[in-house]
């Protein structure tokens, strides 16, 4: 499947977040924390769908934020 | 004895500056005591005690020159007739003022003035406000004994080339009033007295015309003249004006305090308001003479719609524009959802002019989709202070950089974008403060008269942190860490935890050169001078926000600051320099999607419930879309409809051919502004704007200064805009009714903790304040952090270096950087609409002579300038001031496009876009024209 340009924008957000963090320890708490402070709630869904879709293209911190959002998300 | 008296002084010249001490004297003024610091002039105590000495070569903005023998005194005990101006006061000291002896001597001077004067007061332009026919008067010149006959000025000519002032050399009185404006206060040294005795004569830049010279136009001199030598020529072509209002500029963050001087209903002239305490009676060339965009032909004054944006505007009442604002806005939301909305506000507007915008979006429209043009300047400085100190805001106010023994200037170029502040900065370094620039571009303070920076370190774009972890590393591991304020002040396990970081090797100099183009050696010098002053001062600007790791580098340059305990005093600090006039307010009042007014997350619930208590309307406690965001969003048809505030998005936001698609995706773009623009072209409602002559309200500078803008003349559409914002939410569905932006500031004050103490009375009082501004300070906060951080404890934050995605390559080998020009402003809708344009036509493509000989380039060449965006086309101008590798331009002109070829790359913390990164080629092009 092919992101569109909204889609890859996202993609290229989350992996540069991962990548910037200020801690190497807990970067998938850092990214959930980011995102759910700054992003809507819509962006998070999309990221989460397109982690389903397409998981070869998110940094391997992503998939761990993601399974974290997921969880805070379904406690919520 | 008599008690000492006390003047109100603030509209006096009292001739000499103010001099601070910690010891007074009193000295008798004509029997009169007064008490002064020691060091005050004769001159100025006498002013102070309520007496004026005449004076032609003194002004209180300036040092003493004692060459025009008018403000002669008589010192009891002592010989002579001493000048007024160059005599310290002295305890005990008894002076007279006026004696015959006195009389006698200054008629005599004043004779010789005007033997050489044209006798034409009644038609000069300076009738009723020339220091030269008030002083003659004062003195009691009758008569002139000499004859016009004799070798005279009378015919020495005007200078007529610059377009806002002209100087008629036959008024000058040589008073080198002038001069020493352009030396002391502006910092240019654009002036001299040329020649000797009779032949003396001011001089732009070794005898030039004014608009060859090095003059840039502050208006220092032409304020300073005591005659009608140097006068602006709308006071030539219309008369002296009559009556005044104080307000503020409309430009950069420094947000100058102006006085807007009109003939009945028609400004004249804007003069720097002396009381100005972000400016202190200085000025530049925008704020000074650039306003005539406000009249300009091209103001669109009645609202205008239309059904698609290639029909034709057709211009309608207010009521019909709002109307269908409104039903446009309503149809979206029922099709698509309440977040298929959203708004925009601007850094240009009032305070009380985004609060309305940010609160309609959020109350009326229903969603959190609410952000400002600072998303793509500072928006950075607004996460970063946040994190490490706990408040966005800079630290100190500008006043403190006279206490700085090292300034610390990364990626900010103060005298063309900032240019009073820059003066104010010049001033200190003249004084001999250490400067240490940041920045890849060799920009003006790097070497001007009588300034020169110790170490430049030109880094290659896009490595700012590496620099700064590079200079942290060396003050950690050479043990100049201020222990003692961070064991007091800051979070020591997030210290410990910064200290493992930064001496890791890999944030040695020696590691880092190689990426950063500065050598090891200049980054040992650079740390050890920041680290080993007594007060290091950092000033920075988009050059470090507008990069991938802006936010990071925000937060590295606090650290810095931390460690080296160069914060909560004067003459320290982390000092963002705002591009907007208004960048600073717009941010506190709320415009970022994540936040309330007071930078309060929108998931505090504390927060939330208190405005929805105080807005009667229930609140979202999720974030809302960012500029990007919803430019991504409408793309994708999820996103339909803006309401835009002052921002021309499609000429100033990055990757111009994204925000148009955007833009063309939406089905109802409003614009609210004073111009059509790039933007307008794919909107659907036009609400015409005010200018800042039209505003009332308030605008909070870089240094947290509320200053009040006050309405010169009437809303030229006839409404104000919060008054068109608050039509649009009530034909929403909810109204706000505030009858005048005073109202709205103090709903600001209830709801905003920083501004708690803030109101139009409490700022009309005071002049201005810098909050916080509450029962703590009700005065407002000049220095912040003095005993504590916002946040508590200060906290440091590990910054890891992360190169940018934007690297240039084999098929875009340089790399772009942008920036301003001192002329122009921004997208220029305001500064092309005036003279300034014969300082900068057109945008044009700086390049190093080595990068342009291998292209085939020469000076003043069209080239194609094309990245992985797309291109367009500039002139190129060959300079040393930039490395090889590296080309630099501006942005002010639509025409160039400069923002088609930057990248959609942006901060990772904030998407602020990276625009001082972008890999490019140039090649040769025939013309301005794109190739068919």
């Amino acid at each position: 499947m092919m992101l569109d340009y909204t889609q890859q924008h996202l993609v290229k957000m989350v992996n540069q977040i991962a990548s910037n963090v200020p801690l190497r320890e807990d970067v998938a708490g850092q990214i959930v924390d980011h995102v759910t402070r700054f992003w809507t709630p819509t962006m998070c869904a999309d990221l989460t769908q397109i982690g389903r879709d397409q998981p070869e293209i998110l940094a391997a911190e992503v998939h761990a934020a993601l399974a974290l959002l997921e969880t805070s998300t379904a406690g919520a | 004895m008599n008690k000492p008296i006390e003047v109100d002084i603030a509209d006096l010249d009292l001739g000499t500056p103010l001099r601070l001490s910690d010891s007074t004297v009193t000295v008798l003024i004509d029997g009169t005591p007064i008490a002064v610091p020691a060091g005050t002039s004769v001159m100025r105590a006498a002013s102070l005690a309520g007496t004026q000495i005449p004076k032609l070569c003194a002004t209180d903005s300036l040092d003493a020159f004692g060459s025009c023998r008018m403000c002669l005194v008589e010192i009891e005990g002592r010989k002579g007739t001493p000048a007024s101006c160059t005599t310290p006061c002295e305890d005990g000291m008894s002076v007279k003022t006026q004696t015959p002896r006195l009389d006698k001597l200054r008629k005599g001077v004043m004779e010789l003035y005007i033997s050489d004067h044209p006798l034409d007061c009644l038609t000069c332009s300076a009738n009723g406000d020339c220091e030269l026919q008030d002083t003659a008067g004062a003195v009691g010149l009758r008569s002139v004994r000499y004859s016009p006959a004799g070798a005279n000025h009378l015919d020495a000519g005007t200078d007529s080339s610059n377009p806002y002032f002209s100087f008629d050399a036959s008024k000058c009185i040589v008073c080198s009033r002038c001069v020493r404006a352009c030396s002391e206060v502006q910092g240019t040294f654009a002036l001299t007295i040329a020649g000797r005795g009779f032949d003396s004569k001011v001089s732009p830049s070794e005898e030039n015309a004014f608009l060859d010279s090095e003059c840039v136009s502050c208006g220092a001199c032409v304020q300073a003249c005591p005659t009608a030598t140097l006068q602006e020529t709308r006071v030539i072509d219309l008369g002296v004006p009559t009556r005044k209002v104080k307000t503020t500029c409309a430009y950069c963050g420094v947000g100058c305090s102006f006085v807007a001087e009109l003939r009945g209903d028609e400004l004249v002239r804007m003069v720097p308001d002396k009381q100005g305490g972000a400016n202190e009676g200085h000025s530049c060339v925008k704020g000074r003479f650039a306003w005539g965009y406000a009249t300009h032909a091209d103001r669109i004054t009645q609202p205008m719609i239309r059904d698609s944006i290639d029909s034709e505007w057709r211009p309608v009442e207010w009521s019909e524009a709002i109307a269908f604002a409104a039903d446009r806005f309503r149809a979206i939301q029922k099709q698509y959802g309440i977040d298929a909305l959203g708004g925009i506000t601007s850094s240009r507007c009032t305070n009380e002019e985004v609060y309305v915008v940010q609160k309609m979006v959020r109350a009326a429209l229903g969603t959190n989709n609410v952000d400002t043009c600072a998303r793509v300047c500072h928006s950075p400085t607004g996460y970063g202070l946040k994190q490490t100190f706990g408040t966005s805001a800079g630290t100190q106010d500008f006043a403190s950089v006279q206490k700085s023994d090292v300034i610390m200037v990364i990626g900010a170029n103060p005298t063309d974008a900032h240019p009073v502040f820059g003066s104010r900065m010049k001033r200190r370094l003249r004084q001999g403060a250490k400067l240490l620039v940041i920045d890849p571009r060799s920009i003006d303070l790097v070497r001007s008269p009588h300034v020169k920076a110790t170490e430049h370190l030109q880094l290659q774009p896009g490595t700012n942190v590496a620099v700064l972890n590079a200079l942290a590393h060396v003050i950690a591991t050479e043990g100049w860490v201020d222990e003692a304020f961070v064991a007091e002040r800051c979070d020591t396990a997030s210290f410990a935890a910064w200290r493992r970081f930064i001496e890791l090797p890999e944030n040695s100099p020696e590691s880092l050169a190689e990426v950063t183009g500065v050598s090891a050696e200049t980054l040992r010098s650079a740390a050890a001078i920041y680290a080993q002053a007594g007060n290091s001062a950092i000033y920075y600007g988009l050059g470090v926000t507008e990069h991938s790791q802006g936010s990071t580098m925000v937060m590295a340059m606090a650290n810095l600051a931390m460690a080296t305990g160069n914060i909560g005093r004067d003459g320290v600090g982390v000092n963002p320099l705002r591009g907007q006039n208004n960048v600073q307010g717009a941010c506190d009042m709320g415009s970022f999607p994540h936040e309330f007014s007071g930078y309060r997350h929108v998931s505090d619930d504390a927060a939330r419930e208190l405005f929805s208590a105080l807005w009667g309307v229930g609140l979202r406690k999720d974030p809302g879309l960012r500029i990007p965001n919803m430019l991504d969003a409408a793309v994708s048809g999820q996103f339909r409809g803006i309401y835009i505030q002052g921002e021309d998005i499609a000429q100033s936001d990055p990757n111009s051919q994204h925000v148009e698609a955007a833009l063309k995706a939406m089905d109802c773009v409003v614009v609210q502004d004073l111009f059509l623009n790039e933007t307008s072209k794919y909107a659907h409602v036009f609400l015409p704007g005010t200018s800042f002559l039209e505003k009332d309200g308030t605008f909070t500078n870089a240094e947290r200064r509320i200053n009040r803008v006050r309405p010169v003349v009437p809303p030229a559409s006839g409404l104000s805009e919060w008054q068109v914002t608050c039509a649009l939410s009530a034909a929403m569905g909810y109204p706000m009714d505030y009858a005048s932006a005073s109202e709205i500031m103090d709903e600001i004050a209830a709801l905003t903790p920083t501004f708690k103490g803030v109101s139009f009375e409490l700022l009309d009082a005071l002049g201005s304040v810098q909050w916080p501004c509450n029962e703590q300070a009700p005065e407002g906060t000049p220095i912040m952090h003095a005993q504590r951080f916002v946040r508590g404890q200060g906290q440091f934050v590990t910054t890891p270096y992360v190169p940018t995605d934007e690297r240039s390559t084999r098929k875009f080998p340089l790399l772009l950087t942008t920036g301003r020009i001192l002329s122009q402003y921004n997208v220029g809708a305001q500064t092309r609409r005036t003279a300034n344009s014969v300082w900068h036509a057109e945008d044009i493509l700086e390049i190093h002579e080595s990068d342009a000989e291998l292209r085939g380039v020469a000076q003043g060449d069209w080239v194609e300038v094309s990245s992985r965006a797309g291109s367009t086309r500039m002139r190129a101008h060959i300079s040393d001031d930039i490395p090889a590798g590296v080309v630099y331009t501006t942005f002010h002109h639509p025409v160039s496009g400069t923002n088609v070829i930057t990248t959609d790359n942006s901060d990772w913390a904030t998407n602020c876009p990276e625009y001082k990164v972008t890999a490019v080629q140039i090649r040769p092009s025939a013309s301005a024209a794109a190739p068919a």
